[in-house]
């Protein structure tokens, strides 16, 4: 067991990526740098020339407005694609391992599969298909290879067969109540569902690890005191408080990751303490700090990079969460209504659940799926990075 | 001792494990016996297959992934064909087992008083109070001090060696016959160990058990030992009585164990090479492929039958078998023997620097 | 240090965070502009009146005027002497709406509550022992599917099937029937198998998991050597370690769904117990009783909390009280 160890890329590799961003930068931090300068820039043109109706782009000519939530969202993107993708890249030997671990586990293949699906639809779908439109024409039209009382939609867009309404390709998922194209409103849900994940996993992580590893750095009465907040925060009735500060203070997307972050760093701040505590003590750490290392290298070089396959695992889990409390705050009708998200479709399709319960239960279904999906990747993560976990049944 | 029928007899144990890559032989064909009052030790190097010929006598190995087959007779009778209920009859009861590390060998939710009238309520049925006070009664014979107030201690507030005096208490609830000792003093301290042993000593004289031992320490197995069976990956490669083992190992493997002893001059580093793959043993005889004495005839076949050498010393190996020239082993041995070997003499085993 | 010590100490520890949740909860509603005052100067606009000044006379009324710190200690008085305020929109103190909505919320919490804790550990112990088999990915199946769907839609979607489709169950919560009856039950079943179906499933992941690694410990083979049936082996070798690390997950799962599910399970099914009433109040905008209600389930997180520590640390005989 414990020769695999070097095998483990999150110790071997990573090591040699914080030696040189000792000196200068790394070929991740410059890329990260090249390509958030940009979006930097167009963040200033946007906030500081355009007008608050005038979307971003119209300098080009194209009528798409970017909010201050994509903003954050790309440049979690490019955070994600510099720090995880690019170092995956990088090494393919650890990649490799990785993958075989990984592949083992079926259902977190699938469920890798479908949550790229999530992602690129919810990355792409919105440039390429236009917004849902109200079309109160076209209402309630059932989804296709599915039929209903010719009676429920105002007109069947389909074939009226025998006094039954045909689902139609033209609408794969049906329509709402307003006409809005079901398929679509769930492509555009996710979106949402992705910033939720990225900004408030990012958000989440920053805060947990710089508090974590200063604790445990800090020590004594500095290392108390912290964690004492840290039980504080868990303490806290985490939904209700949500409700609170959603109901009275009323909340937008950015108002609901920002919430949701605030009390979900709790748990990632003790483990990275935790986790600091005991690779400080490891020896590789001693001889480092030996040969000089600053506390600040250490942490950079080691602690970091040591933690970091069970810092990601943690987050994955940690996203499911936040897309049901979302979910959950959308149903009860907190939050805005007019952001598009699975909740609030869920929540507007509810009255009309008897008679046309595919705009509940396309939705649900999606979130179910997404979740479930994260729940298993987690899980394959939890697996691959514990090789051990399985030798002993061996 | 001298029954016309042993305590424990085991033949041609063999006991297989199914895993992912196949199966892994752990114990192929072993005999071996014990008798009342006697203390067999079975020695061999970490992974030669000694703890699970032990476990498989009273099937506590897991089965499946294992497969026990061949003969176990206790006290004449067949161990391995009872129905799991009666074997549970036996277990604990009849025959008792300590194990290597008395920290993991104890549940840290119950106190050790728990644990102890435990073993004894499940065979017999005495009331809470008097099992309490053969509890606390078998504590103090294993020399725990203030063992009636010490009954309600967890384990973790004991020391190493006192917990393994807390499991020899809790093997004896039952008056057992044999005592199956897997490693016993291993993950002990010297000074512990000798007390631990001594310890064992007495009480195979008070309860008069057989006991099997199981070490790959050949001090332990000189202090104690009235016979030894010596075990090389899953195969015994010689048995009989320890002294004679002792004066004239037979075997080259047993040879090159007793090499090891400082005692005998032993230069550090052990037997160079490794153990063969479980999965896929060699041909021939286990061990030619670490053996200086190896020839054609030892890779080929199977393992070669027990020879014996002298009065109760069975080899297995093909220098003593039919054609084979003893003396080529022989002469080269360290006992000083009818040969004109040297005691301690030069070892024929370099230092393994792998 | 003792156990009493232990005790009291996580005791007054406990009290410190409720105080300080309390107040968090006072600061952010002093900070947001009272619906009330808010009210009263749109009414008093809309007759043709001085808006600041009715907006000053409803501030007047309720103490608003009072300086923060005033206002903070008469409310942390009456937050700790139960006295929490009349409740508007329901015409009755605060104290007695929440215990009548506690009385519906109990009626399938303790159930919930209850089938969790025995099936949990009993499915997942089970699973472990069967591991790699059928009934093992059976058993994580549903764990799995138990904490994807969210509870509320689950609800809908049973509600949907039994109640309008096939007619089984009632549609509407009726607060009529005796608590002990056939109808109660009946209609309690559904949002009670959601909720279980919820919690049950980390609970059983935990068990397996934990079980898993002590039904192949030593001292498992150490009561194969005494003679332990496997049963008997499984139920106390197996079964008490693995409820260690399981009570830390077993109260925060329930503690999670009581604060969060139940509200949408109770909103789901119509029944007027805490989660709906918090609800109610939000919408309402009635403030007492949503600091009320917020202030209960602050205790209940914070005694759920307590208790999870204190039971680690009796379950768990290797815990000397001073490590904590």
């Amino acid at each position: 067991m414990a020769t695999e160890e070097s095998e483990r890329f999150d110790q071997v590799d990573w090591n040699d990526l914080s030696r040189s961003g000792r000196f200068d930068l790394s070929i991740n931090s410059l890329g990260m740098l090249l390509t958030t300068l940009p979006l930097a820039l167009l963040g200033v043109y946007d906030w500081q020339f355009t007008g608050r109706r005038t979307p971003t782009f119209e300098f080009i000519g194209l009528d798409r407005g970017l909010e201050t939530i994509d903003f954050f969202f790309i440049f979690t993107l490019l955070l994600a694609f510099w720090y995880l993708v690019v170092p995956l890249y990088q090494n393919p030997r650890m990649t490799r391992y990785y993958w075989k671990e990984f592949k083992r586990n079926r259902p977190a293949v699938v469920s890798l599969g479908w949550l790229a699906i999530v992602f690129v639809g919810g990355l792409f779908g919105p440039l390429i298909m236009d917004p849902p439109q109200q079309e109160l024409l076209i209402a309630y039209q059932p989804p296709v290879f599915t039929s209903v009382v010719d009676t429920t939609p105002a007109t069947c867009v389909g074939e009226v067969v025998s006094g039954q309404c045909q689902g139609t390709w033209q609408h794969p998922l049906g329509t709402t109540q307003g006409g809005k194209d079901v398929f679509t409103m769930i492509v555009y849900g996710m979106t949402i569902s992705m910033q939720i994940a990225f900004i408030t996993t990012t958000i989440v992580a920053v805060i947990g690890v710089t508090f974590g590893t200063l604790s445990a750095y800090a020590g004594g009465w500095v290392d108390e005191v912290m964690m004492r907040f840290v039980d504080i925060i868990l303490s806290f009735p985490t939904f209700l408080m949500f409700l609170l500060i959603l109901y009275i203070y009323g909340g937008g997307l950015g108002m609901f990751i920002v919430v949701f972050s605030l009390f979900a760093w709790g748990g990632m701040a003790r483990y990275v303490r935790s986790k600091s505590l005991s690779i400080s003590e490891e020896e590789f750490i001693k001889a480092s700090r030996i040969s000089g290392a600053s506390t600040y290298q250490v942490i950079r070089g080691h602690v970091v990079p040591n933690a970091a396959s069970s810092i990601i695992t943690n987050l994955t889990l940690l996203i499911p969460g936040f897309l049901l409390f979302e979910a959950q705050l959308a149903f009860l009708g907190i939050g805005d209504s007019a952001v598009p998200s699975w909740g609030q479709l869920i929540s507007a399709g509810r009255s009309d659940l008897s008679f046309a319960p595919w705009i509940v239960l396309a939705p649900g279904i999606v979130l179910f799926l997404t979740i479930l999906a994260f729940n298993f990747l987690g899980d394959a993560l939890l697996d691959a990075l514990n090789p051990e976990a399985e030798a002993e049944n061996a | 001792m001298a029954d016309d029928q042993s305590l424990l007899e085991v033949e041609d144990l063999t006991t297989t494990f199914s895993t992912d890559n196949g199966t892994l032989t752990a114990v192929d064909g072993v005999d071996f016996s014990v008798d009342t009052g006697e203390t067999v030790c079975i020695v061999g190097e970490s992974g030669s297959g000694k703890t699970v010929a032990t476990e498989s006598v009273t099937k506590i190995i897991k089965t499946p992934p294992g497969q026990i087959e061949g003969t176990v007779r206790y006290k004449g009778r067949d161990l391995l064909s009872l129905p799991e209920s009666e074997l549970r009859q036996v277990r604990g009861n009849e025959i008792a087992h300590i194990f290597q590390n008395p920290q993991e060998a104890m549940n840290h939710c119950y106190t050790v008083g728990w644990q102890i009238t435990e073993a004894l309520q499940i065979h017999q049925d005495v009331s809470d109070d008097e099992a309490r006070a053969k509890a606390v009664d078998l504590l103090d014979r294993v020399g725990i001090a203030n063992a009636s107030a010490r009954f309600d201690d967890y384990p973790h507030e004991f020391s190493g060696g006192q917990k393994q005096r807390v499991m020899i208490a809790m093997a004896l609830v039952g008056d057992p016959d044999l005592l199956i000792a897997d490693e016993p003093t291993t993950a002990l301290d010297v000074t512990v160990q000798a007390q631990i042993l001594r310890l064992l000593d007495d009480l195979q004289d008070e309860f008069d058990m057989g006991i099997l031992f199981v070490t790959h320490d050949l001090g332990v197995v000189a202090e104690i030992a009235d016979r030894i069976v010596v075990m090389y990956a899953g195969k015994v490669m010689e048995r009989g009585d320890v002294l004679d083992i002792f004066d004239h190992p037979g075997h080259p493997y047993t040879q090159q164990l007793l090499e090891c002893l400082p005692e005998f001059g032993a230069t550090g580093g052990g037997i160079p090479g490794t153990l063969p793959d479980p999965h896929d043993p060699p041909d021939g005889c286990r061990f030619a492929p670490r053996c200086e004495y190896a020839e054609e005839a030892c890779r080929t076949g199977e393992q070669p039958a027990e020879i014996e050498v002298a009065l109760d010393q069975h080899v297995s190996c093909v220098h003593y078998g039919p054609g084979g020239n003893p003396s080529i082993v022989r002469s080269e041995g360290l006992g000083p023997g009818d040969e004109s070997g040297s005691v301690g003499g030069d070892s024929e085993v370099g230092p393994a620097d792998d | 240090m003792g156990f009493g010590r232990y005790l009291s100490a996580r005791v007054l520890w406990a009290g410190v965070v409720s105080l300080i949740i309390v107040t968090v909860t006072f600061l952010m509603l002093a900070a947001a502009p009272n619906p009330a005052v808010r009210q009263a100067a749109t009414q008093a606009a809309l007759q043709g009146g001085d808006p600041a000044a009715a907006a000053e006379r409803a501030r007047e009324l309720r103490g608003l005027n009072e300086p923060l710190h005033v206002r903070y200690f008469d409310f942390i008085q009456s937050v700790y002497t139960l006295d929490w305020g009349w409740s508007v929109s329901r015409s009755q103190p605060v104290m007695e709406a929440v215990t009548q909505a506690l009385y519906y919320t109990a009626q399938y919490s303790i159930p919930w509550t209850i089938l969790t804790i025995i099936l949990g550990p009993l499915v997942g112990v089970y699973s472990a022992a069967n591991m790699y088999s059928w009934k093992d990915h059976a058993a994580t199946g549903f764990a799995f599917f138990g904490y994807a769907i969210p509870n509320f839609f689950f609800g809908i979607i049973l509600l949907l099937v039994f109640g309008v489709w096939l007619e089984w169950i009632p549609i509407t919560y009726n607060t009529g029937v005796p608590v002990f009856s056939v109808e109660n039950a009946i209609q309690l079943a559904i949002p009670v198998f959601v909720l279980v179906t919820g919690s049950i499933g980390a609970v059983m992941r935990v068990s397996r998991n934990e079980s898993a690694e002590f039904q192949n410990a030593d001292f498992m083979k150490t009561a194969k050597a005494k003679g332990v049936s496997p049963l008997r082996a499984y139920a106390y070798h197996v079964m008490r370690p693995t409820l260690v690390p399981l009570s830390t997950t077993l109260v925060g799962q329930l503690l999670a769904l009581f604060l969060g599910a139940s509200l949408l399970v109770e909103v789901v099914f119509a029944i007027p117990g805490l989660g709906r009433l918090t609800y109610e109040a939000l919408i309402a905008q009635d403030t007492n009783l949503v600091l009320g209600t917020t202030l209960f389930f602050t205790f209940v997180a914070v005694i759920g909390n307590l208790i999870e520590d204190l039971v680690f640390t009796v379950l768990d005989p290797r815990i000397s009280y001073d490590d904590r």
